[in-house]
């Protein structure tokens, strides 16, 4: 398990999931991010962060 | 790498908000955490310098390409775009693609089946140890300032369009890069190249689209542009139709053949990705997979400049959008990116924006400590001063180096300041270095009879060609400092003869003084010339595993898409 949480997928992946937080919640909470891009931009992220996160563990080490 | 030549008074700052700084400061802490992670598996200098040759295909292929995705490839190929129009793709459809196909096929078995840990090292195995000596000291100097200049680089970016101290930006910059390649060394490095790779392809993404449907798509573009920005080849039957200033031979052989092939089949700071796969049906396919985001970066970093020069016509002025101007009245094409993300990204993806430019330089600098330091552990210290020490000692010194290396590149960065010039004298002086490697290596690994004195000697005349024929040719102001004999249209023309010419004579020096030089026997040179070497076997059934096939698809979707763009 812990190998997994140390993967390189799972890193990026976790990243873009916060990044996709960030937006999503600041596009519904606050009106300087309320612009429709970081809606689209926080969908595109948080999925490709729940693939990365999600996908087979291969770091080699 | 080219200059990023900034202009202080004419770009407005971006306001950041907290959003903003939090993605930052989430870029910041998992770069670094990385480093922490990965330090937990580094027990040896093999493991810090060459991560054991055990990195997975995925990795290396988006490692290799994201190390040639510093400053120069994001802001630089916006800004072509911009100036040049769509005939900057040819530095990815002419100038990248069929380099990193034939280094996959024909390279990568020399320099992996050689088990070499570096370039320079395969220098000493093919050649001799002056030759080596000879590439891996202009390398380490050249990767350990070209980290300082993208240091600079950064630094001053961010102090314009962000105005962060200049001090507090190159610290913290150097500082975080120090920190997670002491740590994880060349893994560590790698690991974040991958993502910076996605930050900066999922960062900057959302911009395209929008400017592209703002200016009312490729249509509309090309509606409102002249037609020689919007055409790869059509204008390229001579250099006065075309905004390069350059005819398609000089192209071909300039760029397509002898930079090219030059920096992708024997830079040690991308090879060095496919260097370190778990094996060498990997290691082949490196180049290739590497290849395909490639052939489509275009979209990201060309695409938006061409874009940005369509918004300032006056069809579509009224998008408000314009590229800033330098204090001659030109525009200030290095402001192009910075200025789309200025004008379209609001708070929050603004973040990941400036964070993607971020991370560009870090990767390039990175990607420039990392190759340094195994470069001058192997082939400097371990090989010319401090020979049958143990594996402790060695992994000690690659991580003091890695200091050493980033301190260097911070001195670099203050000198850069100071003296702007340093930095066109020492893209100069690279230029000249790099030119006519390639010749070297395609002699060494192809004709059997190429001696270390023809490789050492063509070497040198190679540089000493570039220099003279920077020195008696002029172009936009720069070169002609022996006697500006020719003129030539643009500076980029001017790079392509230099190397051209640089090229030539190092070819023709290397072969005559390898005609009157003893070769090595052909016993030392097995797995280290194509005819001496066996030939790999590709045992795997799946076609898509084999370089060959993968290679030949690449090549000819390539040609498809400079026919689409004719």
């Amino acid at each position: 398990m812990h190998k997994r949480y140390t993967s390189l997928s799972f890193i990026i992946g976790l990243f873009f999931l916060i990044v996709s937080v960030i937006l999503l919640t600041g596009y519904f909470t606050s009106a300087v991010l309320s612009v429709n891009i970081n809606l689209y931009a926080g969908i595109a992220f948080l999925f490709f962060g729940v693939f990365m996160i999600t996908r087979r563990n291969d770091d080699g080490h | 790498m080219n200059i990023l030549c900034f202009n202080k008074r004419l770009i407005a700052v971006m306001k950041l908000h907290f959003a903003d700084y939090l993605i930052i400061s989430l870029y910041f802490i998992f770069v670094i955490t990385v480093g922490f992670i990965i330090k937990k598996k580094i027990r040896s200098s093999n493991d810090f310098l060459t991560s054991s040759r055990n990195i997975p295909l995925w990795i290396t292929s988006l490692a290799f390409i994201s190390a040639n995705l510093g400053a120069q490839e994001v802001l630089g190929m916006v800004a072509s775009g911009a100036k040049y129009g769509i005939m900057t793709v040819h530095f990815y459809w002419v100038g990248a693609i069929f380099a990193m196909v034939f280094l996959a096929i024909f390279m990568m078995p020399f320099y992996y089946g050689s088990k070499a840990r570096s370039v320079p090292e395969y220098l000493s195995m093919r050649f001799d140890e002056k030759t080596r000596a000879l590439n891996a000291v202009s390398f380490a100097v050249m990767t350990v300032f070209s980290s300082g200049i993208s240091l600079f680089a950064l630094a001053k970016l961010l102090e314009i369009i962000l105005h962060w101290d200049f001090d507090v930006s190159i610290w913290l910059a150097a500082g975080i890069v120090m920190i997670y390649t002491f740590l994880g060394g060349l893994t560590s490095a790698v690991y974040n190249e991958v993502l910076q790779f996605f930050l900066i392809v999922l960062g900057l993404s959302p911009l395209v689209v929008i400017a592209l449907h703002d200016a009312g798509g490729w249509a509309n573009i090309q509606a409102n542009l002249e037609p020689q920005l919007t055409h790869a080849w059509k204008y390229m039957g001579s250099a006065d139709t075309n905004p390069m200033g350059i005819n398609f031979m000089s192209l071909i052989f300039g760029l397509g053949f002898v930079m090219s092939f030059g920096y992708w089949c024997t830079d040690f700071l991308v090879v060095q990705r496919a260097m370190i796969a778990r094996n060498m049906g990997e290691a082949q396919r490196t180049p290739v997979m590497a290849a395909i985001p490639k052939m489509l970066m275009p979209l990201i970093v060309v695409l938006p400049g061409v874009v940005a020069i369509a918004l300032m016509q006056p069809a579509l002025q009224s998008k408000g959008f314009s590229i800033p101007k330098t204090a001659d009245g030109g525009l200030d094409y290095t402001m192009t990116l910075p200025s789309l993300i200025a004008h379209y990204y609001p708070s929050g993806i603004l973040g990941v924006g400036i964070t993607a430019l971020i991370a560009s330089f870090m990767s390039g600098m990175a990607g420039n400590v990392t190759a340094f330091n195994s470069v001058f552990t192997y082939d400097i210290y371990q090989s010319y001063f401090v020979r049958n020490r143990s594996d402790k000692h060695y992994l000690l010194v690659g991580k003091c180096i890695t200091v050493a290396g980033i301190l260097i590149s911070i001195a670099t960065a203050y000198v850069a300041k100071s003296f702007n010039n340093i930095n066109d004298l020492l893209q100069l002086v690279f230029s000249f270095v790099n030119g006519p490697l390639f010749a070297t290596f395609l002699l060494g690994m192809f004709w059997k009879r190429t001696t270390g004195h023809g490789a050492f000697c063509g070497l040198l005349a190679g540089t000493i060609a570039a220099a003279l024929t920077h020195g008696l040719t002029i172009a936009e102001g720069k070169g002609g400092w022996i006697a500006p004999l020719f003129e030539i249209k643009s500076g980029m023309g001017q790079a392509f003869i230099v190397a051209s010419v640089s090229w030539i004579a190092n070819f023709v020096v290397t072969i005559m003084v390898s005609l009157v030089t003893k070769p090595k026997p052909p016993e030392e040179l097995k797995g280290l010339v194509y005819s001496l070497t066996a030939k790999p076997e590709y045992h795997e059934q799946k076609w898509y595993k084999r370089v060959v096939p993968l290679g030949i698809i690449l090549l000819l979707i390539t040609i498809i898409l400079n026919l689409v763009f004719f």
